[in-house]
């Protein structure tokens, strides 16, 4: 039976804390009466995948068992999360590779010969060969990719976008012309946090420009408070009218997962670990991984992290239509993060880990890094910020890993040129916004390489606006101070360097409260 | 090479503080409720009561922690003449102030007897992990009781039934401030399920010596005193828990003794004004007061003569 989550209250019998900063972590001695959140333990995983995972197929919700909607001559696509989902890599055979195998299956049974495999990327890079491998499974991979019937979605070919039209607040959507055009549409995802899955699926994954910069701006997301909570983000709001117009249009058969909060596999199992729990082998492991990360190069310490394969459970899988499935992977989602906090506090500290939705196998840059701790970690909440308005914020990360310059060629001009000018999302949107959406360079890396979109540091940059809105003060640990003032922050050496910088906003004796993440969890604030 | 070492010293430094190396490890107040429960993991015993272990806990005893017992605090033993009026086994019950008083009661017994008692140990305190078990049995032929659950562990009755006398403190734990608590009725139900007498015990002084919380006796030889009662025995007739409250009235009278002379403690037990053992109904701060001064001695303290000089 796995523990509830809890909110600790720092005394003098708490040990010092782990905190995430990037390529490493360190140890905190947090101030007496400081709150760390903690999440739930780990749900226990369903005892039989394959089982599971049939047992959704043929009894969906609100939608007819998958194979009596197969049949010879029909055009069948299947959609999937890209490698953003889950964080870190799930260690193989992925979950997604196994739903996929099951509904080939079915398919092959019916006789369907018209199948396609599209990775639903968006505006994210290109996944390679490897990538898809290993997302998909190797008897997938080898079945469809030399044909050319697995790939990545790309959003800026024309020809093969289609306009189904608009919703009633005159937003468009535009999706790939293969998946709207098929006579099924099956989307198998990870619901890894709230904020994943439901119509943000089709209406986001396989979405253009076009249609995404209708709620991916600075003003949409500053009304999502938060986006981990569909009902009350108007990010999703969005995504939702255009579902809806999707559904009349596509039939789609969605199947979403969730998976437990297993992240982190030996030796590294005294990461998940409450620290008053851990065994003398937890002390001696997390000692002799932080002194050698002390003395590892940076690439070796990137290695060691990315290389880190999680060994999550499955706790359900859910099919049939969109929102009646969400509604019940949500339940499953709130069950394993959700956290009761009661009330706000002055200041609020994160950890910023070394893995993004952005930078698998790639590098945290620090606009990456900003979008982690103001966009991710920040709204991870219901009801209410756990800061109060007016508060400060405290992250943790070196902001020293540099850009990755095959995945993120327009996050250095926007570093070096758009934040120059202004940090303030509206202002660069608004200014900035078109041109990098429409560079030619840009495109062409996109679609031919292994970049973002150019477009997408701006995404970024609006995840966390409405941090930026919210709190007065940010105020980055044991950052480069450079680069924490470039992004428009302050950088400290220690914690009590931030409280100290931050007693200007809240005062001497502020309440603090910490987010133990990962592993994940969702501050439900009352 | 110098910053490394430099840092890595600091990292085990801030490692053994925090998770407080060589000493019990704590949970933080607002995480008690989230401990989960331990796992009843039995721990056998058995070997710590045969001729190896005896031999080696004999040793220990006399050659390192009696001397080192005597060394911390003074004792003076009373009653010990009742051990002659029975054969063994016995339960000794006394009351339970302090870490102390285990060996305060062992290195009382004659040898003979303290090589032959066990001693009733929380399980979930002294046996919670593999080096604490191994290490309380060898020294104190400790057995492990479970002190949350209603049943008792099935092994007292095993070392009573091989002959053994065993050590209970019915209080299930050490006192916060020196007076006795509620005594539960696992003793009365041993004694009356294998018909052995229970000797009441009662000590004075070793929550002053070293109180809860402390890891050693305060300095400067602090007096003790342990008194034995008389045996008592579980009539035919009388149940468990008419049995039970009756050797708490005993470990009482010898409280009361201790403080003042059998005659008076005699004449307050026909009387039944007994002082209550669980201490004068005042504000805690005084109750803590009160226990933490230690009896005064017989006679005062021996100096050598050179000393005095």
């Amino acid at each position: 039976m796995s523990r509830p989550g809890f909110v600790l209250e720092v005394d003098d019998r708490t040990p010092p804390l782990i905190v995430h900063e990037g390529l490493g972590f360190r140890l905190e001695n947090f101030p007496l009466g400081t709150r760390v959140v903690y999440p739930p333990e780990s749900l226990p995983a369903v005892p039989d995948v394959d089982e599971t995972i049939r047992e959704a197929l043929l009894n969906p919700v609100d939608s007819d068992p998958l194979p009596t909607q197969l049949f010879a001559g029909m055009k069948l696509t299947i959609a999937f999360d890209d490698l953003s989902l889950p964080l870190p890599t799930m260690r193989p055979p992925d979950i997604r590779g196994r739903i996929i195998e099951h509904v080939l299956t079915m398919a092959a049974e019916a006789g369907v010969d018209d199948v396609e495999l599209i990775a639903a990327n968006a505006l994210h890079r290109r996944m390679t060969a490897a990538e898809l491998k290993h997302i998909v499974g190797e008897r997938v991979f080898r079945s469809f990719y030399p044909q050319g019937k697995l790939y990545n979605f790309d959003a800026e070919d024309r020809d093969n976008l289609s306009h189904l039209g608009t919703t009633e607040k005159g937003e468009d959507i535009e999706i790939s012309k293969r998946a709207a055009e098929s006579d099924l549409l099956v989307y198998v995802n990870v619901n890894l946090v709230a904020m994943d899955g439901g119509h943000k699926s089709v209406g986001i994954g396989l979405a253009s420009y076009k249609s995404l910069r209708h709620h991916h701006n600075a003003k949409t997301m500053v009304h999502s408070r938060s986006f981990m909570d569909h009902k009350h983000s108007a990010m999703h709001h969005s995504a939702w009218r255009m579902g809806r117009v999707i559904k009349d249009t596509v039939k789609v058969f969605q199947i979403e997962t969730t998976l437990n909060n297993d992240i982190f596999p030996k030796p590294y199992e005294f990461l998940q670990k409450r620290e008053w729990e851990w065994s003398v082998k937890d002390q001696a492991s997390m000692l002799a991984v932080r002194r050698g990360l002390s003395v590892a190069p940076q690439k070796m310490r990137h290695k060691l992290f990315h290389d880190m394969r999680s060994v999550y459970g499955l706790t359900g899988v859910n099919a049939g239509e969109v929102e009646a499935v969400h509604e019940r992977t949500l339940q499953k989602v709130h069950q394993q993060h959700c956290v009761e906090v009661q009330g706000q506090s002055d200041v609020l500290v994160m950890g910023i880990p070394y893995v993004g939705p952005y930078n698998v196998n790639s590098s945290l840059n620090p606009i990456l890094a900003t979008c982690m701790g103001l966009g991710y970690y920040f709204n991870s909440y219901r009801g209410q910020p756990v800061v109060r308005k007016g508060g400060a914020v405290i992250l943790y990360h070196p902001l020293n890993e540099g850009f990755n310059q095959l995945h993120h060629p327009s996050y250095v001009d926007f570093y070096e040129e758009v934040l120059a000018e202004s940090t303030d999302p509206a202002v660069v949107g608004e200014k900035y916004e078109q041109q990098f959406a429409q560079d030619p360079w840009y495109r062409h890396l996109y679609r031919t390489s292994h970049a973002y979109h150019g477009v997408h540091p701006f995404y970024m940059w609006y995840w966390s606006a409405h941090a930026m809105d919210h709190v007065d003060d940010v105020i980055w640990v044991g950052a480069d101070r450079r680069v924490a003032a470039r992004l428009g922050f302050r950088a400290a050496s220690t914690l009590q360097d931030a409280l100290e910088m931050a007693s200007g906003t809240v005062g001497r004796s502020p309440s603090i409260t910490y987010l133990h993440n990962p592993p994940h969890l969702l501050a439900d604030v009352r | 090479m110098s910053s490394f070492i430099k840092e890595s010293v600091d990292d085990v430094r801030q490692v053994s503080r925090g998770w407080r190396w060589g000493r019990r490890s704590l949970v933080p107040r607002s995480a008690e409720e989230f401990v989960p429960a331990n796992r009843s993991t039995v721990f056998r015993t058995d070997w710590s009561r045969e001729k190896p272990a005896m031999a080696v806990r004999e040793v220990a005893h006399k050659v390192g922690l009696e001397p080192l017992f005597r060394s911390q605090v003074r004792t003076r033993v009373e009653g010990l003449d009742v051990l002659e009026r029975v054969d063994g086994p016995v339960i000794f019950v006394a009351n339970h102030a302090s870490h102390l008083d285990t060996p305060l009661i062992l290195f009382s017994l004659p040898d003979e007897w303290r090589r032959r008692t066990g001693v009733a140990a929380a399980a979930d305190y002294f046996f919670d992990t593999w080096w604490r078990a191994i290490g309380s049995s060898l020294l104190f032929n400790t057995f492990p009781i479970d002190r949350r659950g209603g049943t008792m562990a099935a092994t007292p009755g095993e070392v009573l039934a091989d002959g053994w006398s065993l050590v209970i403190f019915p209080e299930g734990t050490r006192s916060t401030d020196g007076w006795m608590g509620k005594f539960r009725m696992g003793a009365a139900f041993l004694a009356k399920e294998h018909g052995v007498p229970v000797v009441p015990v009662a000590h004075r002084g070793t929550y002053a010596a070293m109180p809860r919380g402390q890891g050693w006796p305060s300095p400067g030889r602090r007096q003790v005193t342990i008194r034995f009662g008389e045996p008592l025995e579980c009539g035919p007739d009388e149940s468990v828990r008419e049995f039970a409250p009756r050797i708490k009235d005993a470990v009482a009278s010898l409280l009361d003794e201790d403080r003042s002379t059998w005659w008076e403690a005699k004449q307050r037990a026909a009387s039944g004004s007994t002082p209550d053992p669980a201490g004068p109904d005042v504000a805690q701060w005084r109750r803590v007061w009160e226990q933490s001064e230690s009896p005064e001695a017989d006679a005062p303290a021996r100096t050598l003569r050179a000393w005095r000089r």
